[in-house]
């Protein structure tokens, strides 16, 4: 077939040409310069090499190549062995490395190089775990390309070194790759496409994308990145549209071109300021587009090239040798035909901005051509016809579609009546059109029945919650202006009862409402207010399983998904440590060579992600993720499937079975349970007391410890004659005092803890004058204590209190129990001295109870109970967090509340005894509902005998009985 | 210096992922692939006392409460769970609760300390951390949530110890009871974040950045009450960082403890908190040790003395260095450490050739 040009007649650049009359666009329509048949080829990916001369077809059983520029058309033809397609052949782009192609089949790539006779396989590229869905080479650096695959990898390859990838770019998600790119201008850059989303990659910092950009909501076919902006990308999309991308805002894209059909490609033109895009046709049927769009227009494209009766498998740009100002366009089809189309001078003038102003000169020629072709019709000329009509969308040309459009071309127009179409050239219907044609059809739940925007009305089914709903909406021609919300109809059909109905009806007058008061427009909005009130109403009723719907929603999915993913899910770990509580070590190893079993890849470092142990089919996929979580040996699935049933026991075996060692270390911590047990607080005689402890480091080996104990004798022993009598010279002794804490901070902080709580606790408090009495408060087990006296403190009995809200009020403050209040007067005593003839001064002695609780702990783990409660006691109160009802009693003169039996400002004892009018300092009672109370001995003896309150008659007994009961 | 009291088969069907000991060291739990937790007697090499089913997929970690609230154990796994265990005799145990609120493995769990009560920590895949908190009067959970505390995922968690209270406010009660819950927490953006309970909410009080991988694993140092901090970090990237502060936690200072000849995944602190254990990729423990100048070193097993003076360029030493500790991991390693075999190598290969359809 000779190349031919079809030029529709027309003012511009002798080609365009225009309908009747209004806004209408057009284009030139050109039939393809050069055409080869292959009738015999399988090829399913082609490429061009860097000199323009040779076409690599490839396939599954053959590598051929056919030159270009040569009329014999005859191919050379190599075999080749694969059960695998080719998924992607790509010439090397470089002029250094002409020669050289990389083919991918499976999860390998070979890269081939074409001698003067037969290729020669160079090396193969083998690391990806699943199919590699596309390749780039890198424009600058011929060594270089790019590979992506379904396993969600890209890895960046370097020839010279091709046993591994150079760089591997791990895009943590749920779906493979399915294109990468790099930037043409810097090659730094490079854009992958995970369905519809990009991940921007610097291959200079390649541990994490560098941006991501949600680009369309439905699998992404093309990548290309611009020639001339290094920013700059344009993405192909199945859901239909091709967008223009600056990742350096990756929040929105710049320009959309939307069209019927999906988009298999989209690439820029090497020169010129165009684009060139392949539509795939719903069901395969008619309209293969190839189209050259300017990119500074994205309504209408400049040219269609038509001439492919079947699917365009890919394209690729020819260089033109003889003028640098045309390129050719080099096209392989299912219909195994190869075509070359010129891209002249006058074309890419049109896509430049300035050319398109110029609408006036249309001429209606086109009008006549554009009547209806029946489908059948697939001569050339008809299919040119077909071809060229459904593509352009957008307000302009609206118009033009329902006209032409045969029936077989969908639902979306009513060819009936074109009248209507004619009459509405207006913008509502315009913007009616573009929000159907913006309208995201793969909403969950929601199917559209029809979208008519010459009738301006559209039908929905909406199945949500188990019931389904048919919707129609009917837009008045003023829609969305303010005053007109579209009409809501349910229709038979809905599965729902009439109040139900009403409230949804309700629900979407009010989105409508909001919305067209903006005048913007609301129909996918009230859509999915409705399905979610939908959702609701069954969920309130019947309680929805909300895990399952929300799965349903397939954006949604892609983000869930994506967390459950293996690929962020760190490595499982094969080694362990843990200590416990008290300074027991546990350790685990499994052999290595467990682990390097299941790795695919064998690099020097145990990889990151769970990921790379079974990184097999059944990535990318959450259902298996389901199934293999059913399954209970998880690393020896694989062996398993592969092996008899009682491998896996064999397998164990050889491996044996993991072993967990338990270390005491509680040496290398310093501490120890033996010496614990038999170190001595006796403080009547500390110097004594020293030399015991320091004969026991001595006896369990802790020879580091015997001066310490040996210095801490000489703090204990008296200087001057007599000077235990005279306390004071004693505990002043600044030496004495700096030498003690120095010791006990340095152990504490070298971690010998049970040294420096030892010390802490022995200097603690004045061995001598209380100590008769530390004795006997030592002896009394704080359980006892806290059975003495179930409540202390007493309310004060003024007035003010007396009321009984405040009663109330103070009755819920709760009130410590108490250790020291058993003490009494003498132990207070003892203690408001303690710091005074203390060694250890009072600003440390809160850092050094620290030191003994946690050490206390630690005889807690040991199980030494009663040495626990020994340093415990050297502790200041800390009383553990109260349960129950406390009082605070509050001083009379400057009506604060107080814990203390006396007020320290005011110098005034805070209770007083109802019975004998003195101050109580001791145990004391009192009735919950008065308030009125005092010594517990005196409030017994009075209680023993009468039944009222002695102030005011209350009858205390029953009323406290009672508010006890309500408190608990 | 380190004495082994007990070697102990857990004769788990897969890979053990995680051993801890209870707080007494009496009762042993480990978790593997295979689904299950064992509880072991940790004084005699028996049987296991109990094997804990629940787990649909890998139990990563498990968990021991303190003893006060009873004998608790918890464990998380790849399928999203976490289950609380209580027993009432160390070979009775029942689940207490399921957390099923993840949407993705989870990798760590934590209790906090007993102070707080029963609190528990868990840090999931998908990039959320929860806090789970035991009304232990009426045994009711609540929970609560950190959402995207680390995008992509959550590694690992650790409490802060209960604070001491401030000594210059050390006169009152409620000193103690106003002290503030901190979390450490690693994931999959290299990050480590510090969050702080800060009127039922947490809220991110510090973002420590010095690693270039995964951090794997965080451990807040306990504390004696030395008014300072510590937190120690593991990475993919063969790096352990100890991150210290001052007692008022503004201020991280890190220093880089070694770099590991593999990918460092778990790290322990002991109770005093001066002795770290680390372990990783290449299966070898090892026991650090912060001498007075502030600088880490390998401390041997059996003497307790150092092995290793941390240096900035170690490499050279460490290999002899390296030597001189094999003996001790050779004993360690030695009863598990069947040489490769053909078996298992041509059951990889078919693992492969599976792949590839």
């Amino acid at each position: 077939m000779p190349p031919t040009e079809t030029l529709r007649p027309g003012e511009r650049g002798g080609a365009g040409g225009s309908a009747t009359g209004g806004p209408e666009q057009t284009y030139i329509i050109r039939q393809s310069n050069k055409y080869y048949e292959h009738r015999d080829s399988q090829a399913t990916a082609m490429s061009v090499d860097y000199s323009g001369q040779w076409v690599l077809l490839a396939g599954r059983g053959h590598l051929a190549l056919q030159r270009l520029g040569q009329d014999d058309g005859s191919l050379r033809r190599h075999e080749r062995q694969s059960k695998y397609e080719v998924s992607v052949a790509e010439f090397a782009i470089c002029p250094s490395r002409k020669e050289y192609c990389a083919i991918a089949t499976s999860q390998y790539i070979d890269i081939v190089r074409w001698g003067t006779s037969e290729p020669h396989y160079e090396m193969s590229l083998r690391g990806h775990t699943r199919t590699v869905t596309d390749i780039d080479w890198h424009g600058k650096d011929p060594n270089l390309l790019v590979s992506c695959s379904i396993d969600t990898f890209s890895h960046i390859w370097d020839l010279r070194e091709p046993r591994k990838p150079a760089l591997s770019l791990n895009a943590v998600c749920m779906s493979g790759a399915t294109q990468v790119g790099f930037n043409r201008v810097s090659g730094n850059l490079l854009a992958a496409a995970h369905d519809g989303d990009l991940r921007i990659w610097d291959i200079r910092k390649g541990s994490c994308p560098t941006h991501y950009i949600t680009a369309h909501l439905n699998r992404v076919h093309g990548i290309n990145w611009s020639h001339k902006r290094e920013t700059c990308l344009a993405t192909a999309s199945q859901d239909g549209t091709v967008k223009y991308f600056d990742v350096c805002n990756p929040r929105r894209a710049e320009k959309i071109i939307t069209t019927m059909s999906p988009v298999w490609r989209a690439r820029y033109t090497p020169i010129g300021n165009g684009l060139v895009s392949i539509v795939v046709p719903h069901l395969g049927r008619g309209e293969n587009s190839l189209l050259l769009w300017s990119n500074s227009k994205q309504t209408d494209p400049i040219c269609s090239f038509v001439g492919h009766t079947d699917v365009i498998l890919d394209f690729a740009w020819r260089p033109n040798h003889e003028s640098s100002s045309e390129i050719e366009l080099v096209t392989w089809s299912r219909d195994r035909t190869l075509r070359v189309w010129k891209i002249d001078d006058n074309m890419l003038k049109l896509c430049e901005p300035s050319a398109e102003e110029e609408d006036s000169r249309f001429e209606p020629d086109l009008s006549e051509l554009r009547v209806p072709t029946p489908p059948e019709l697939l001569h050339p000329r008809s299919i040119l016809v077909a071809a060229s009509l459904p593509i352009s969308t957008g307000d302009g040309a609206c118009n033009t579609l329902p006209m032409a459009r045969s029936p077989s071309f969908g639902g979306y127009y009513r060819r009936e009546e074109p009248h209507i179409a004619r009459s509405l050239t207006d913008q509502p219907t315009c913007s009616l059109h573009h929000e159907f044609s913006l309208l995201n059809t793969n909403m969950p739940h929601v199917e559209v029945d029809t979208l008519d925007a010459i009738k301006r009305y559209a039908c929905f089914k909406i199945c949500a919650g188990g019931h389904t709903v048919i919707l129609q909406v009917t837009f008045a021609t003023s829609y969305p202006s303010p005053s007109a919300p579209p009409e809501f109809q349910l229709c038979q059909g809905t599965t729902l009862s009439s109040e139900v109905s009403g409230v949804l009806l309700k629900v979407l007058r009010c989105n409508a409402l909001q919305r067209v008061k903006k005048s913007r427009t609301c129909l996918e909005q009230c859509l999915r207010a409705l399905v979610a009130a939908m959702k609701k109403k069954v969920a309130a009723v019947g309680g929805a399983d909300r895990s399952q719907l929300h799965l349903q929603s397939p954006r949604l999915e892609g983000a869930l998904s994506s967390t459950l993913h293996d690929a962020c899910i760190p490595y499982p770990r094969t080694s362990g440590v843990h200590f416990n509580a008290i300074g027991m070590l546990t350790t685990f190893a499994q052999p290595v060579n467990n682990k390097r079993l299941t790795l695919r890849q064998h690099t020097a470092l145990t990889p990151r992600t769970f990921s790379s142990i079974n990184g097999s089919g059944l990535l990318g996929n959450v259902m298996a993720t389901a199934q293999r979580e059913a399954n209970a040996s998880f690393y020896l699935q694989e062996r398993m499937i592969s092996g008899k049933p009682g491998k896996q026991r064999a397998i164990r075996q050889m491996n044996g079975s993991p072993v967990v060692h338990i270390y005491d270390t509680s040496s290398l911590l310093h501490i120890s349970r033996s010496m614990a047990r038999e170190f001595s607080l006796d403080k009547l005689n500390i110097a004594e007391t020293c030399r015991k402890n320091g004969e026991l480091c001595r006896q369990h080996g802790r020879l580091d410890l015997v001066p310490v104990w040996l210095l801490a004798e000489l703090i204990a022993t008296p200087q001057v004659p007599h000077e235990s009598l005279n306390e004071l010279l004693f505990y002043k002794d600044p030496f004495k005092k700096s030498l003690l804490e120095s010791l006990i901070m340095h152990y504490a902080s070298s971690g010998d803890i049970q040294t420096a709580v030892l010390l802490a606790c022995l200097f603690d408090k004045c061995p001598t004058g209380g100590g008769a009495i530390m004795e006997m408060a030592v002896r009394l087990p704080p359980q006892l204590n806290s059975q003495i006296s179930p409540y202390h403190t007493v309310l004060p009995l003024d007035a003010k209190s007396s009321s009984s809200s405040n009663t109330w009020q103070q009755l819920k403050q709760l009130r410590s129990n108490s250790w020291s209040d058993s003490l009494d007067l003498e132990v207070k005593q003892v203690q408001s001295d303690a710091y005074a003839c203390s060694l250890i001064r009072r600003v440390k002695v809160p850092l050094f109870d620290q030191f003994k609780r946690a050490y206390a702990e630690i005889l807690f783990g040991w199980q030494l109970l009663s040495k626990r409660a020994l340093i415990l006691k050297h502790t200041q109160n800390m009383p553990p967090p109260i349960q129950g009802v406390e009082f605070v009693t509050e001083c009379g003169t400057c009506a604060k509340p107080k814990r203390t039996p006396k007020c320290e400002p005011c110098k005034r004892p805070v209770l007083f005894c109802v019975l004998c009018r003195l101050p109580v300092k001791g145990a004391a009672n009192a009735c919950l509902a008065c308030g009125h109370g005092g010594h517990m001995d005196h409030m017994m003896q009075w209680f023993e005998k009468h039944k009222v309150c002695a102030t005011c008659g209350c009858k205390c007994l029953e009323r406290t009985a009672e508010l006890l009961a309500l408190l608990s | 210096m380190v004495s082994l009291l007990q070697e102990i088969d857990t004769e788990h069907e897969d890979m053990v992922h995680h051993a801890a000991l209870d707080f007494y060291g009496l009762l042993l739990a480990t978790c593997s692939s295979d689904g299950s937790v064992r509880i072991f007697h940790s004084r005699k090499n028996n049987k296991a006392l109990a094997e804990l089913k629940g787990h649909q997929g890998p139990v990563w970690q498990v968990a021991w409460a303190h003893p006060k609230f009873g004998n608790i154990l918890a464990s998380c796994s790849y399928d999203r769970k976490v289950i609380v265990w209580k027993s009432t005799t160390p070979r009775d145990w029942t689940k207490l609760y399921e957390y099923s609120n993840h949407d993705s493995s989870v990798n760590s769990v934590d209790f906090a300390p007993s102070e707080y009560g029963l609190v528990l920590a868990c840090a999931s895949s998908d990039g959320s951390i929860s806090v789970l908190t035991c009304n232990t009067e009426y045994g009711v959970w609540d929970a609560k949530k950190i959402p995207n505390a680390h995008t992509i995922g959550v590694n690992a968690i650790s409490w802060c110890p209960a604070q001491a209270p401030d000594p210059a406010f050390d006169q009152r009660v409620t000193s103690r009871s106003t002290a503030v819950k901190r979390l450490v927490s690693g994931g999959c953006d290299n990050l480590v974040k510090i969050w702080r309970e800060d009127n039922d909410r947490w809220v991110e009080e510090h973002r420590l950045e010095a690693h270039s991988d995964w951090v794997r694993d965080v451990a807040w140092a306990p504390s004696i009450g030395l008014p300072r901090s510590q937190i120690a970090t593991a990475s993919q990237d063969r790096h352990v960082i100890v991150w210290s502060s001052n007692s008022d936690l503004s201020q991280w200072t890190s220093s880089v403890l070694h770099t590991f000849d593999d990918a460092v995944w778990s790290i322990s602190w002991s109770t005093t908190g001066n002795i770290l254990a680390v372990t990783g990729g290449d299966n070898n423990v090892t026991l650090w040790k912060e001498n007075t100048e502030g600088q880490w070193i390998r401390i041997n097993y059996e003497s307790g003395t150092a092995i290793q003076s941390k240096q900035p360029s170690h490499l050279p030493h460490s290999h002899s260095q390296q030597q001189q500790q094999a003996p001790q991991q050779h004993q360690q390693q030695a009863p598990l450490h069947p040489g490769p075999s053909s078996d298992s190598e041509h059951s990889s290969n078919l693992s492969n050739s599976q792949l590839s359809n």
